[in-house]
């Protein structure tokens, strides 16, 4: 091997390596040009995608008109899901052993526990049989206008409800008073 | 008269006038021939390929088409953009391996 045919070998073996090389960046440019055309590549579409998403609820959020829409029953949360103003999961009261609708149980409890005039009776009532000879004359006549009242409330919001009934009659009807 | 009267002669009577193929053209026909340029071209994609050298121009590439939206890019640009970056950042290890075997291609055609 002579010096000339040396160097021609190196001068030849590095353009022929430019050669192969050459061929692979054009392999590699027309492999992720056709990614970008096909839309192949999930992450340039995804931070569009998200862009376009993030302005168009900006723009929704700036929109006054959108306020009103959004105060009504059926709003819809992040998930997509509405859900009704008043709950409507039934639940056993554990005082007096009937199906309440979750969003009428804090009024029924403060009705069958607490506050209201016939809760205490009713307490006073189921605790002795001696009692209830007392409490018996009282409930008919001074239960109606109380029971009334608070019938046209009940019915006034316009949602039924399960604890609305007992008062529908004007009187407060428990198995336990038939006797 | 038809316009093909006038045509310009055939090649092959320019050829027999001394126009040799150069040296380069007849290596590359004897690597084509023997198979051995597929050979290389493989071997030196899959170097490439293990060294990240292929990632670093998808990712070039990629940049290039979210600047420029992906319906407004051509092969030409993105050729254009990665080839003076490309043949700068081939690891000298895969570079002399090539060239030991080309060479080795070279000598074994005995030329």
């Amino acid at each position: 091997m002579s010096g000339p045919n040396e160097d021609n070998n190196t001068q030849l073996s590095s353009h022929i390596f430019g050669d192969l090389l050459d061929s692979i960046i054009v392999d590699v440019a027309s492999e992720c040009h056709r990614i970008a055309k096909l839309g192949l590549d999930r992450n340039l579409e995804e931070e569009e995608e998200e862009m376009r998403l993030s302005a168009q609820a900006r723009a929704r959020v700036a929109d006054p008109s959108n306020s009103s829409e959004t105060n009504t029953k059926y709003v819809v949360d992040i998930f997509g899901q509405t859900h009704p103003s008043v709950a409507t999961e039934i639940f056993e009261c554990m005082n007096c052993g009937r199906s309440i609708a979750a969003g009428r149980f804090a009024p029924h409890l403060e009705k069958c526990m607490g506050k209201g005039r016939k809760a205490r009776l009713k307490v006073t009532r189921s605790s002795t049989a001696a009692q209830n000879r007392y409490s018996r004359g009282s409930p008919v006549s001074t239960y109606s206008p109380y029971s009334n009242s608070t019938s046209t409330n009940r019915l006034s919001n316009g949602t039924p409800s399960v604890a609305g009934e007992e008062y529908s009659n004007g009187t407060y009807e428990e198995p336990w008073n038939k006797t | 008269m038809k316009h093909s009267v006038n045509r310009p002669p055939t090649p092959d009577a320019a050829e027999d006038q001394g126009k040799e193929p150069t040296l380069q053209e007849i290596i590359n026909v004897k690597l084509i021939e023997s198979g051995e340029k597929e050979r290389l071209m493989e071997l030196l994609r899959e170097r490439l390929i293990d060294c990240g050298w292929k990632d670093e121009m998808k990712a070039l590439c990629r940049a290039h088409v979210k600047k420029k939206g992906r319906n407004n890019v051509t092969v030409d640009d993105l050729v254009h953009l990665i080839t003076p970056k490309g043949r700068a950042s081939v690891p000298d290890s895969v570079k002399a391996e090539l060239l030991q075997r080309i060479r080795m291609f070279l000598m074994s055609a005995a030329l």
